[in-house]
C-alpha cells in the first residue's frame, strides 16, 4: 500500500468516526491564560506571546493585526503540553495590536478568539480629516461669501447710518449702493458654491441643478432668503426720503442679523438661546459700526460733517460693548479650550480676526479722543487726517471680513469634537429580547460600549450578567470578549476597550437572564476610521 | 506549514471519547419511561477545581431522584409544574425543579459522575432533543453554564456552552 493511500484511509476512518459521535455534545477548548494579558499595556513589544489552553490544541491560523490595521500570519510558533508559545514579530509598532488565534482541540471543534493588547500606550484616535473640496469652489465660495459679507457690514450698515446717527450725505450714497449691488451679485455665487461643496462637485457643476437644490436645501438657504430681502429692502430705503426712510433701514438693519443668525456654525451651536441671539447682536452691531465709517468719511468732506462724528463717538461705547460681549460669548462656546485658539484652523482665524480688531479699536480710540475733539474746536487739519484714518478702518474691516470668510473651511473646536464623538450604533430586536448597542465614539482607537437591555415586548430585562464579543471575520479577527459592567442606570457598558481597526465589526451580546437561561444577540455595526 | 495543516486536519476528524463539556452518558431515551442520568464532568472551570454542580430539571421530567454522593450536599429544589403530568396513575403538579451537589471539591484533572433518576413523562415529544441545563461552579467564582439550548434548525456544536441533551425517542 502506497503511503498517500494509507493517509487517505486513516482520513476516511476518521471522518467516519467522527460522523459516528455527531449529535453529541462535543468539547471546545478553553482559552485560560494569555501572556501579554488580554487589555494589557506592556511597556517593550513583547518577544513571545503565550496563550494557554484547557486542554490540548493545534493552531490553524495565528494572525497579528497591527495599529495600523495591517494583519500577518505569526508561522513561528511551537506547542508544549497545553500551552501554544508564538515567536513575536521583531518590529512590533506602539499602540493597539490583536492577537487572534484559532486552534483546534482534540475533540475536533475549532474555537477562535482574540487578545488586545498594547505597546506603550493603547492606540490614540487619529487625527480628523475634513472632506477635500476643489480649490476653485472654495474660492468661489470665499469670494461670494467675502461679498455678501460687504454687503451686510458696509451696505446695509451704511443705511443703518440714518437710524442711529444722521442722514447719509449725498456723496456716501453711490458707494452704500455699490457695496448693496456687490452683496446681491455675490449671493448666487454663493448660493451655487455651497451647493457644489455640499456634493463636492467640481466647479462645472454650477449649471447643474442640483447643486442649486442642494444649497437650497441646507440651512444656508435660509440665510440666501433674508440676505437677499435685506439687501433690497436697504437699496430701497436708499432711494426714500430720510424720515420715512429710517423705518425701512430698520427692517434691512436687523434682516442683517436674522440672516447671520440663521445658519452657521456659531448659530449651530448649543446652547441656541446664547448663540442665536448673540450671532444676531454680533452681526447688527458690527454693521452699524462699520457702515457708519462710509458715511462718516464722505461727511466730513464738508464742517458740518463733524456734528455728525461727534454723535457717533458718543453713541459708539455702548455698540461696541455689545459687539463685544456678543462675541466673547460665541468664542467660549466655539473654541472650549484657550490653547485650540493657535492650534486649529478655527482658532487661528479667529487669533487673526482679533489682531486686526485690535488695530481697529486702537484706530476707533485714536479718532476718538484726540482727533474728534481737535476736529470740534475747529483745527483744520484733524478732518483730513481723520478722513484717511477712517479710509485705512474701512480697509481693515474689509481684511476681517476676508478673513473671518475662511471659517466657511475651518469647522470649529465644537463642531470637529462632535463630529469625532458620534457614537456607532445598532439596534437588534428578537422576540427573546431587544438590545440598544452604542460605540462611543464611533471610530478607531479607545471606545466605551453601552448597551441598554429590553425584554422582546418592549419590558425591562433584568440579565444577570452580560458578555460582548467583537469580531471582524474578514479582516481576520476572532472574537475580542469582555464583561460588561452594569451600570446605576441600568445599562451595560464596557470601557477601557481600543479598537484598532476601522470597517464592520460583528457583535455579539451574550445575555444570561437567569442562572440557567441564556439569549444571544448578534449583528454588525460600522466603526469610522 | 505542511506539517501544520496535516496535524490540524487529524485532530479536526479525531472525535475521540475525551469531552470538555458536561454530558450524559446515555444520549437516548423513550419518553413514558424512568431514565438514569449519569453527569459526566470532565474538568473545571479553566482549570479551577468544580465546587458545585447545579442541574435545572427540564418541564415533562418528574420523580426525580437525585443520587447522594460522599463529599457533597446534597440539595433540591422543588416547584409547581406548568402542568400535572400522569404518573403511573398518579396526577403529579409539582416536585423537584432543581438538584444541587454543593461543598465537594473535584480537581481539574480528575473526572467524576453525578446521577440522578427520573421519569420521562409520556407528554414530551419524541424525535426531540431534551436539554438539560447545568451550572458548574468552581473554585474563585468562576463559573461555567452549559445552559445553551440550539435554536431550530441549529446544533449543540454551533454554541459554546451547550446544554447536554438526549435524544427522547417514542414510547416502547
Amino acid at each position: 500500500m502506497t503511503r498517500q493511500l494509507r493517509l487517505i484511509l486513516v482520513l476516511l476512518g476518521l471522518a467516519l468516526a467522527s460522523l459516528a459521535t455527531a449529535g453529541q455534545a462535543l468539547a471546545h477548548a478553553a482559552l485560560t491564560k494569555t501572556v501579554p494579558a488580554d487589555g494589557a499595556v506592556v511597556a517593550s513589544a513583547p518577544g513571545e506571546f503565550s496563550l494557554s489552553f484547557s486542554e490540548p490544541v493545534a493552531p490553524l491560523v495565528l494572525n497579528l493585526i497591527g495599529p495600523d490595521g495591517t494583519s500577518r500570519a505569526l508561522t513561528r510558533f511551537a506547542l508544549a503540553d497545553r500551552t501554544l508559545t508564538i515567536i513575536a514579530p521583531a518590529d512590533l509598532a506602539h499602540g493597539t495590536h490583536i492577537l487572534s488565534w484559532r486552534v483546534v482541540s482534540e475533540d475536533g471543534h475549532p474555537v477562535g478568539g482574540s487578545v488586545l493588547f498594547s505597546v506603550g500606550a493603547p492606540s490614540a484616535a487619529p487625527a480628523i480629516t475634513a472632506n477635500q473640496t476643489e480649490p476653485a469652489v472654495r474660492i468661489a465660495l470665499w469670494l461670494g461669501k467675502l461679498g455678501l459679507y460687504l454687503g451686510l457690514a458696509l451696505g446695509i450698515g451704511g443705511v443703518a447710518f440714518m437710524v442711529w446717527i444722521a442722514p447719509i450725505p449725498a456723496t456716501a450714497r453711490r458707494p452704500i449702493a455699490g457695496f448693496l449691488v456687490l452683496g446681491l451679485l455675490s449671493l448666487p455665487v454663493a448660493f451655487a458654491a455651497q451647493g457644489l461643496d455640499a456634493l463636492a462637485l467640481p466647479l462645472s457643476g454650477a449649471l447643474e441643478p442640483a447643486a442649486w437644490q442642494a444649497a437650497a436645501a441646507s440651512s444656508f438657504g435660509r440665510t440666501a432668503l433674508v440676505v437677499g430681502l435685506a439687501l433690497l429692502v436697504a437699496l430701497i430705503a436708499l432711494r426714500m426720503p430720510d424720515q420715512s426712510g429710517r423705518l425701512v433701514a430698520i427692517l434691512g438693519w436687523l434682516g442683517a442679523g436674522t440672516a447671520l443668525a440663521a445658519s452657521g456654525h456659531a448659530s449651530a451651536a448649543e446652547p441656541q438661546m446664547l448663540t442665536r441671539p448673540a450671532v444676531f447682536l454680533h452681526a447688527v452691531g458690527m454693521a452699524g459700526w462699520a457702515g457708519a465709517l462710509l458715511p462718516l468719511a464722505f461727511g466730513l468732506r464738508q464742517p458740518e460733517g463733524v456734528q455728525a462724528l461727534r454723535r457717533f463717538s458718543r453713541r459708539i461705547p455702548a455698540l461696541l460693548l455689545a459687539i463685544v460681549l456678543s462675541g466673547l460669548a460665541l468664542a467660549i462656546v466655539q473654541v472650549e479650550h484657550p490653547q485650540a485658539l493657535l492650534t486649529t484652523p478655527y482658532g487661528l482665524v479667529l487669533t487673526g480676526k482679533l489682531v486686526l480688531v485690535a488695530m481697529l479699536i486702537g484706530l476707533g480710540a485714536f479718532n476718538r479722543y484726540r482727533l474728534t475733539p481737535a476736529a470740534a474746536s475747529g483745527r483744520a487739519s484733524a478732518r483730513p487726517l481723520l478722513t484717511r484714518i477712517i479710509a485705512a478702518e474701512i480697509a481693515i474691516i474689509v481684511a476681517i471680513l476676508a478673513v473671518v470668510a475662511l471659517w466657511r473651511f475651518t469647522p470649529p473646536p465644537r463642531a470637529l469634537a462632535a463630529a469625532a464623538a458620534q457614537p456607532a450604533t445598532v439596534h437588534i430586536h428578537t422576540d427573546k429580547a431587544m438590545a440598544d448597542i452604542s460605540v462611543t465614539p464611533g471610530r478607531t482607537g479607545p471606545v466605551t460600549i453601552t448597551v441598554s437591555l429590553l425584554d422582546g415586548q418592549f419590558g425591562s430585562l433584568a440579565a444577570k450578567e452580560l458578555r460582548l464579543a467583537l469580531s471582524r471575520p474578514e479582516a481576520g479577527i476572532e472574537p475580542i470578549e469582555r464583561q460588561a459592567a452594569k451600570q446605576a442606570d441600568g445599562s451595560w457598558q464596557v470601557g477601557n476597550l481600543t479598537l484598532p481597526v476601522a470597517g464592520r465589526w460583528t457583535i455579539e451580546l451574550e445575555i444570561l437572564v437567569s442562572d440557567f437561561e441564556m439569549t444571544r444577540l448578534k449583528d454588525t455595526l460600522d466603526i469610522r476610521p | 506549514m505542511k506539517s501544520l495543516s496535516l496535524a490540524a486536519l487529524v485532530a479536526a476528524f479525531a472525535a475521540g471519547p475525551a469531552f470538555a463539556h458536561v454530558t450524559l452518558e446515555t444520549q437516548q431515551a423513550p419518553v413514558g419511561s424512568t431514565y438514569k442520568a449519569v453527569l459526566r464532568v470532565p474538568h473545571g472551570c479553566k482549570g479551577a477545581a468544580t465546587t458545585n454542580v447545579r442541574v435545572r430539571i427540564p418541564e415533562g421530567v418528574i420523580a426525580v431522584k437525585p443520587m447522594p454522593k460522599p463529599g457533597w450536599a446534597l440539595e433540591t429544589t422543588k416547584g409547581k409544574y406548568e402542568k400535572s403530568y400522569d404518573y403511573y396513575g398518579t396526577p403529579t403538579a409539582e416536585g423537584v425543579t432543581e438538584v444541587s451537589w454543593s461543598g465537594g471539591k473535584l480537581l481539574d484533572e480528575h473526572y467524576d459522575e453525578f446521577v440522578l433518576r427520573a421519569y420521562l413523562t409520556a407528554d414530551l415529544k419524541p424525535e426531540t432533543t431534551l436539554y438539560v441545563p447545568v451550572v458548574q461552579e468552581c473554585e474563585g467564582g468562576a463559573t461555567e453554564r452549559w445552559i445553551e439550548i440550539p435554536a431550530a434548525g441549529k446544533a449543540a456544536d454551533d454554541y459554546k456552552f451547550p446544554a447536554p441533551g438526549l435524544k427522547l425517542t417514542p414510547k416502547k
